[in-house]
Formats: C-alpha cells, sequence, structure tokens
C-alpha cells in the first residue's frame, strides 16, 4: 500500500494519505505523515462511523468528500478500512479522485494488500458504541436506527 | 421524459423545459451548467421543491437561474433530496421571475454594470434636492474613482442592491456614469492534441460513439472543444470516466488519461 500512498503524495496540491482500520487505528501512512496520529486516529474512527450511519439511513456510499476553507479530505470506503487524502484547497479534485480509483483498483487485485487489510480487520459496528460516541452524535444516531 | 435529458438552453429556455417536467409529473433533478456556473433545480411530482445556484438557494436561486439563456441542462429522473426550500406552484414561480427580470432589465438600463465609475454630475439642480439616509451614504463614497462594485463592498451590501438604489439618482441627473472597459484575461485552452488522446481513450472503453461521448460532456458543461479552459480538462475527463459502466474499463481509462493530464502539465 506505500506504493499507492506515495503516488497520491505526490499529486500537487496533495499533502498526504493514509488508511485507517474501522477503529480508526493507523494501517498505514505516507511519508512524512500528513498529520498527527491521535489526528488520524480520530478522523478514522468518526468518518468509519459516518460511513455506517449514511448505510443505516439508507443512503450508502463509497466515497465522502469534507470541504473546509482551507482544505479538503477525500475519504474512501475500503470496507475493511478507509483510505484518506488530505488536500490543499485549490487541489485539482478530479484527478486525485481518478487516482484512488487507480490506486483502490490496483489494491483491490493485491494479495499482499488484502492481508495486511486482514490483520487489522475490525467489525464496522465496533466502533457504534456509546463509548465512541459524543452526546451529539449518540442522539444523531439513535435517531438513525429508530427510522432505519 | 427520457432518462437522462440533455440539450442548451439556447435552443429550449429553462421555463419550457420546467412546465414540460410539471406537466408530465416528473421527479428528479434538473442540473444546469454554463461554464463555471453551476445550477440545481429539483422536482418532486412535477413541483419545484428546491433550487440552488452558486450565490443563493430556494426562491431566490430559482430567480438566479430563470435569467440563464446560455448554457447545458440535464435532466436526472428520480434523483431526490431532502431539502424543501420553494413550495410556491410553478405558474406563480414562473409570473414573478418574470417579472423579476423585468425589473433587473429596467434597472439595468439605466445602471447597466456594477464595474462603472461614478461622479458627481456638474449639473446645478435648479431646486431643493431631499437625499435619504442611504443616498447620503453613497454619495459620500462618490470620488470619480471608485468603481459600483467597491462601493457596494465597503457599504457591505449585494451588487444589484446598490445598482437598484442608484436608479433614481443616476436618473435624475445627480450622479453620472463612466463605464469602464476591462480586457479579459486570456485563458489556456485544451489543444486539439488532448482531445485526440481524449477520444482514443474513451474509443478504447466504450467503442466507436466516443465522438458523440466528449461532445455530450462537453456540452453538458456547458461549453465547446474550442473553449474548454485547460483547468477543466480534469474534470471533463472524469465526468466521462463516470459514463463508463465496466469497472475494470473504467479504471484503465482513468489511468490512461491520469498519463495524459501529467505529461499535460509537466
Amino acid at each position: 500500500m506505500d506504493k499507492g500512498l506515495k503516488e497520491l503524495s505526490l499529486l500537487p496540491g496533495v499533502g498526504g494519505a493514509f488508511v485507517c482500520d474501522n477503529r480508526g487505528g493507523v494501517i498505514v501512512s505516507s511519508t512524512p505523515a500528513a498529520l498527527a496520529t491521535e489526528t488520524m486516529n480520530t478522523m478514522g474512527r468518526e468518518v468509519a462511523q459516518a460511513f455506517t450511519a449514511a448505510e443505516k439511513a439508507g443512503w450508502p456510499s463509497t466515497r465522502v468528500e469534507f470541504v473546509y476553507d482551507s482544505w479538503r479530505l477525500l475519504a474512501e470506503d475500503l470496507g475493511e478500512a478507509v483510505l484518506f487524502v488530505v488536500c490543499e484547497a485549490d487541489a485539482d479534485m478530479p484527478i486525485a479522485r481518478m487516482t484512488v480509483d487507480v490506486v483502490v483498483a490496483s489494491w483491490r487485485k493485491d494479495s499482499g494488500v488484502k492481508k495486511q487489510l486482514a490483520r487489522h480487520w475490525a467489525a464496522r459496528n465496533d466502533v457504534m458504541t456509546t463509548a465512541n460516541f459524543d452526546e451529539v452524535s449518540r442522539r444523531s444516531w439513535r435517531v438513525i436506527e429508530s427510522r432505519a | 421524459m427520457p432518462e437522462g435529458l440533455t440539450g442548451s438552453l439556447t435552443q429550449l429556455s429553462l421555463s419550457d423545459i420546467l412546465t414540460m417536467l410539471a406537466a408530465g409529473g416528473q421527479s428528479g433533478r434538473l442540473e444546469l451548467a454554463d461554464g463555471p456556473e453551476r445550477g440545481d433545480i429539483f422536482l418532486r411530482s412535477g413541483a419545484i421543491v428546491h433550487a440552488l445556484s452558486s450565490l443563493h438557494v430556494g426562491e431566490p436561486a430559482l430567480t438566479d437561474l430563470l435569467r440563464w439563456t446560455t448554457g447545458a441542462f440535464r435532466f436526472q429522473p428520480h434523483v431526490t433530496t431532502t431539502d424543501v426550500t420553494i413550495d410556491k406552484p410553478l405558474e406563480r414561480l414562473l409570473s414573478e421571475g418574470v417579472r423579476h427580470a423585468m425589473e433587473r432589465d429596467a434597472v439595468l438600463r439605466v445602471v447597466p454594470s456594477p464595474d462603472a465609475v461614478l461622479h458627481l454630475s456638474q449639473d446645478v439642480p435648479t431646486g431643493p434636492i431631499t437625499l435619504q439616509p442611504h443616498e447620503w451614504q453613497i454619495l459620500s463614497q462618490v470620488d470619480g474613482r471608485t468603481t459600483i462594485g467597491d462601493i457596494a463592498a465597503n457599504m457591505r451590501c449585494e451588487d444589484f442592491a446598490l445598482m437598484e438604489a442608484l436608479v433614481p439618482m443616476v436618473s435624475g441627473g445627480m450622479l453620472k456614469l463612466e463605464l469602464a472597459t476591462r480586457i479579459a484575461p486570456v485563458r489556456a485552452v485544451a489543444s486539439p492534441a488532448f482531445f485526440a488522446s481524449l477520444t482514443a481513450a474513451v474509443a478504447a472503453a466504450m467503442g466507436p460513439l466516443a465522438e458523440i461521448v466528449i461532445d455530450d460532456c462537453v456540452d453538458g458543461m456547458g461549453l465547446t472543444r474550442e473553449s474548454m479552459p485547460r483547468e477543466m480538462v480534469s474534470t471533463l475527463v472524469e465526468r466521462i470516466g463516470s459514463d463508463i459502466r465496466d469497472v475494470e474499463k473504467r479504471v484503465r481509462f482513468q489511468q490512461t488519461m491520469l498519463g495524459i493530464l501529467r505529461n499535460q502539465a509537466a
């Protein structure tokens, strides 16, 4: 997976990329890391929760893009993990997204990557527990569960 | 209306398109594009429920979009939204749109552009002058150098709102306009060589309809091959890629085009 992360990190406007397991643990990160480990852990966990909640609410998705004033975060659901790409505000996002497609397609065929991801496997529902939510998220999840 | 209907607003007006969709009780998203400008109108069972333009949401967005006379449209049936920002019948929305357009045209006939510079008239008035507070505020900014747009920014109001306020002051002779001439920046456009490479890659993925697929996509972006800015070619490639159903063929197409785009940027 290092080769794929390097390919993404070399794109103009991309600050780095990393992969988190379904509990938020960092499996692999570009060098140097784009963000502090604790930040990547939090992102990994909360985005995994977001994917699970969206699916439960009837809006399954495999990709989410977060747009902020000065940067963007692209999150691609790999099923067993989430790939994150950290981009500057003026990064060429179509090129970033297409490169993610190409990189992820190559990972799906790579038995070494499949084994690496399998070693970190955790059920997505493991992060949907009260201990992993703040008050607002907990209430939102209850509403989604009740309406599902 | 057939799935994925596309076309140009130069051939069919937005109000005609909306009338047809309403008559058919259609639900879905009407996507609009004119160069870099984008808009979306959502319908549910023939009624408009939500609209988005570059600057506004809801009825103001619909008013913006109804002014478009160029650009491309694409209707995607059954694409829904949970947002409900419009709840008036279509006939009323369209007649209000016409009224807004007429009011806007009346303003533009007197104050044609926010790039104009304001000058205090040298003609001495023949009688007493009464100024409203906002007119006093406007006059205090008139210096023969500052544009209407800049005065609007200083007053923290929208350009058009200030242009509307200026109508009585300009038509009454208190202020005169000097229209500035702006030289439009020259934008680099995509080369014929790029389109040749793109055609070959699309043909490999989708067969002999490559030229039609590319032209439809370019048209859907509200552009032509000759006017396609170089910075938008990656968007074009991504949109065409999303039309390739076979995953392997799509990834191969993306890989080929990423290489071409990299060489182009180098």
